[in-house]
């Protein structure tokens, strides 16, 4: 009955008492469009299914053998929570969203950005710092109070086309770039004046020798599919236009003076002066006026879901527009509403996600009718990131007694140390992106590469394949390796099929485990956060 | 209102069936890998019929002169001193450089009249390479990747994207690169010798315990596909399937393999050697080899470079149409001779030619395109397109369709359909075979 009124409720479009904690909001929006499409959702993952997901899209490492067992056998009903908090109060969790923000700001040049964004995110999330804020910095990319910043928007100077879509993209989930030839085919609303709009706001960014500057005025004109050239407004997505007098071409002095403030700028090595009036700043006030936030909250909402559900409420990222409603609208808009109203906390909206029943869904569904992607109620896949996927197959080979004595802070510095240790193999690997595909190249690296060998597959001291060789049988060694890398115990068959392995080959018993584990960690299990 | 959309539960089932648990991918031995085309056509029957065409591409990377292959300019104030010679096909001339093509001339097509409108070498090679630039966010696919994904197989025992590319000139800048495909259509790409990385067993394995541990894998794998449906999921189970077809694949680089009588025939350079190579992995069945044969970005002695380097062209690539034709191969196996640009008309003071793409050249010979015409003309002095001009969409329209694939079909990133060509671009139907 209490849930029929839910369904009631939201599809009425009246908000499930507008104040209810994150989770519930998004669970009753959730089971309501459930109900009404007739689906039986998947059943919650077990407990080690969860802190190997919490843990992974957190912190993007894999649970110790420890917190594993602490978890599953703790009777607290405010475990989950109580682990969620502790992983996103630490240093880790910092570290690991803003590789994920750096990737997402800089989704074209395949996550690698200038050298110092991911400093700068990583500082701004150690300090909880609002999304807002953030938006702001990167966009006005002042090095003398943000340090690092400056490095989303130099790389993308060289092209203000391309910088109107990627920071269209970015920040509001809208690819406006199929405006810039023609008015979008399909979606009514996108219109050359949106695009150009844009650009408008961005082209008077240049490169002044390394440093970002913005010139006093500029003009962007573009001709329509129809018509006489238009010279375009400083116009946000949403119509809104600033009304500046600066929208016209630079005089031929004012050309020469900027060169003349270049070049002494790149002998001093400082910045050039901020233009009395920018564009940009004024991108960001008209972007975050309540007027017009809609989309810029709406976005990394979006993105947030995306982030730990596996697929947007919008799909794809960057279409959000009227012609592709979300999956669950009344829900977008409250989590958007609520995120605004709380300062636009990125923590706050990520505790609230990942403590729903959405998310701990488990992933597998034995039926034949799979439920589509946008009802969310099957726990989705997610290949792991190049970064989870490097620094899990070093903890996958650590002798579970390594951790046993540490204390929480010394499992984190040494996971840390980890993570450093398997940057470089992650390069090699690819960041998964929406319906992304493993190539056969890296199953040939896995299959063939002198270097998985030599970094995952060691055995010396301190290793799991070292303390392997010290237990008694090949069953037990079976069972303590399966249920150290993928952290779940093993089930019978899979440790008799080992053991069998081991069996044939008692004659190179160190090979033998060496294989074992390597048939682990290219397992599909090992590969998903599942 | 989404009719643009093709998101119905129909397709959604009909994809999965493909691609998602290891059961469907066991049973889908069908000629379109992942049965993402499917979702682009409804005359999904007819498509799967095609004949599998496969591309050899000789990207002449820094940018051949045109004037210096296939449209000299004898006599003109910009034609350098080589002479142009008549050719098989009457009223066609090619350089004199070119002896051994101007025979063969009947095989390939000719375009004249490119106009790329882009003349560095990164932003060349992207386009030339995919026929068009990457708008926004969207990362297109290159000419390999769409080949490997319309004519690959999903259970082959082959790689579908090969590039050879062992020379440093412009090597970075001109990256095989699948795109939105995503990695399973990337490129196997041969950058320091002539075997593939990883393609060979590590010597501290034996080949039972290789092959057992990846049974094992699978056992594992299998389990955990039960009740999960994933395109991801998929791919990876299928990719470590293709890895023993793969390795046992490495004698396909090994020319060794080849009777020395032919090795003779292609001679013994480098680019020679993996010409051979190229064509004993068309032989095979993979659907897309580039073989890059830098060294042409001649701004300085230009000449001597052309004739130096254009009578190795001339040589390797009559070679590789005649061992195609003797095998029966030239119908469905197209060659074509790409680059970045052209040079430009105008000879600079150190005698030579600077990167210009508004008038320019390539080939096509064989694998469903019409063999001995003609297409576009250029001025006197080569400097612009005077008649039939070809952009690059124009170019990819052309070499899809010649391919028997539709150049306006739509490929889905997620639900959004994005189609293989820019839309406004057409095949040049007389260029058709």
């Amino acid at each position: 009955m209490r849930s029929l009124c839910l369904a009631f409720c939201l599809a009425s479009g009246v908000a499930v008492a507008a104040d209810a904690p994150l989770p519930k909001l998004i669970d009753a929006a959730v089971a309501a469009k459930i109900q009404a499409d007739d689906i039986v959702p998947a059943l919650q993952a077990d407990d080690h299914t969860l802190i190997r997901r919490l843990t992974l899209d957190l912190v993007g490492r894999l649970p110790t053998p420890q917190e594993i067992e602490a978890f599953v056998a703790s009777k607290d009903v405010d475990k989950r929570a109580k682990l969620v908090d502790r992983l996103l109060g630490t240093a880790a969790f910092a570290r690991y969203q803003a590789y994920l923000f750096d990737a997402m700001l800089n989704d074209r040049s395949g996550g690698k950005g200038g050298g110092g964004l991911q400093g700068y995110l990583t500082a701004a999330m150690l300090e909880s710092r609002p999304w807002d804020q953030m938006f702001r910095e990167l966009l006005l990319a002042d090095e003398s109070k943000a340090k690092g910043s400056s490095d989303f928007l130099r790389p993308k100077l060289t092209d203000a086309d391309r910088l109107a879509a990627e920071v269209s993209v970015a920040f509001f989930g809208v690819n406006v770039s199929c405006a810039q030839c023609h008015d979008h085919p399909n979606v009514k609303y996108w219109t050359q004046d949106h695009f150009y709009g844009m650009k408008s706001f961005l082209a008077r960014t240049f490169d002044a020798g390394g440093t970002v500057a913005e010139r006093e005025a500029g003009l962007v004109k573009f001709k329509p599919t129809k018509g006489p050239e238009r010279q375009a407004k400083l116009m946000f997505l949403t119509g809104a236009v600033v009304d500046t007098t600066t929208v016209r071409e630079l005089t031929k002095d004012e050309q020469a003076k900027e060169k003349a403030a270049t070049d002494k700028a790149k002998a001093d090595k400082k910045p050039l002066p901020a233009p009395s009036f920018s564009a940009r700043a004024k991108l960001v006030d008209v972007a975050l006026d309540p007027k017009n936030a809609d989309f810029f909250a709406k976005n990394i909402v979006n993105r947030m879901w995306h982030r730990f559900l596996g697929y947007g409420l919008v799909s794809p990222l960057d279409q959000m527009h009227s012609e592709n409603p979300p999956s669950h609208p009344e829900l977008l808009d409250a989590l958007a509403k609520d995120t605004a109203a709380n300062k636009y906390d990125l923590k706050r909206l990520i505790r609230g996600i990942v403590l729903s029943e959405a998310y701990s869904r488990g992933s597998r569904y034995d039926s034949e009718a799979f439920p589509l992607p946008t009802t969310f109620a099957v726990g989705r896949l997610k290949p792991l990131t190049p970064s989870q996927l490097a620094t899990a197959l070093k903890i996958a080979n650590t002798d579970p007694k390594a951790f046993e004595t540490m204390k929480p802070n010394e499992v984190e510095q040494r996971m840390d140390s980890l993570e450093s240790q398997a940057r470089g193999f992650a390069s090699a690997i690819a960041m998964p992106t929406d319906n992304f595909q493993i190539g056969v190249n890296e199953a040939l690296l896995f299959s063939n590469g002198d270097r998985v060998q030599k970094e995952f597959l060691t055995d010396g001291a301190g290793t799991l394949l070292g303390r392997l060789k010290t237990e008694k049988d090949a069953t037990t060694a079976a069972k303590l390796m399966i249920q150290t890398v993928l952290g779940r115990p093993a089930a019978d068959g899979e440790a008799k099929a080992f053991a069998d392995f081991a069996a044939r080959r008692t004659d190179r018993q160190s090979d033998s485990y060496r294989h074992m584990l390597w048939a682990l960690v290219t397992s599909a299990e090992f590969r998903f956060n599942h | 209102m989404r009719s643009f959309f093709c998101r119905s539960a129909d397709h959604g089932v009909s994809r999965r069936a493909f691609l998602g648990g290891a059961a469907a991918v066991g049973a889908s031995a069908v000629a379109d890998m992942t049965g993402l085309s499917v979702l682009g056509t409804p005359a999904l029957a007819g498509e799967m019929k095609k004949k599998q065409k496969r591309v050899i591409l000789l990207w002449l990377a820094g940018g051949a002169s045109q004037l210096e292959t296939w449209d000299p300019k004898p006599g003109a104030s910009t034609g350098g001193p080589f002479r142009a010679i008549k050719t098989d096909v009457p009223g066609l001339q090619i350089s004199e450089l070119m002896p051994e093509m101007a025979k063969r001339m009947k095989t390939t097509c000719v375009v004249r009249g490119l106009n790329t409108r882009n003349g560095d070498h990164g932003g060349g090679a992207k386009m030339m390479m995919r026929g068009r630039m990457d708008v926004g966010p969207i990362r297109y696919p290159d000419l390999g990747a769409v080949l490997a994904r319309e004519m690959g197989r999903a259970d082959s025992k082959v790689p579908d994207y090969v590039t050879f590319y062992t020379q440093t000139e412009g090597r970075g800048s001109a990256p095989g690169d699948s795109g939105f495909l995503g990695a399973r259509f990337a490129p196997m790409e041969l950058t320091t010798n002539n075997v593939p990385e990883f393609i060979r067993k590590l010597d501290g394995i034996t080949e039972l315990d290789h092959a057992q541990r990846n049974d094992l894998r699978d056992l594992l794998s299998k389990q955990f596909t039960q009740g999960r449906q994933s395109d991801t999921l998929g791919s990876h189970n299928q990719a470590y399937e293709r890895v023993r077809g793969i390795m046992a694949s490495e004698k396909l680089f090994d020319i060794t393999q080849e009777p020395q009588k032919v090795r003779d025939k292609y001679g013994p350079t480098q680019f020679a050697e993996q010409a051979l190579i190229a064509r004993r992995l068309v032989e095979a069945g993979v659907p897309f080899v580039r073989v890059a044969r830098a060294w042409w970005d001649s701004h300085g002695q230009n000449f001597e470079t052309h004739q130096e380097m254009v009578p190795e062209l001339d040589h390797v690539m009559a070679t590789l149409i005649d061992d195609l034709k003797e095998r029966g191969l030239l119908d469905d196996v197209m060659v074509v001779t790409l680059a970045e640009f052209g040079r430009t008309p105008g000879i600079n003071s150190s005698l030579g030619r600077d990167h210009f793409a508004s008038a320019w050249s390539m080939t096509m010979s064989g694998g469903g395109i019409k063999g001995g015409a003609v297409w576009g003309k250029t001025d006197d002095k080569g400097n612009k397109v005077i008649d039939q001009e070809v952009s690059a969409g124009t170019l990819f329209a052309t070499l899809y369709e010649a391919l028997g694939i539709k150049h306006d079909k739509n490929y889905y990133v997620g639900a959004r359909p994005i189609p293989l060509v820019d839309p406004g671009f057409h095949p040049i139907e007389q260029l058709l075979g």
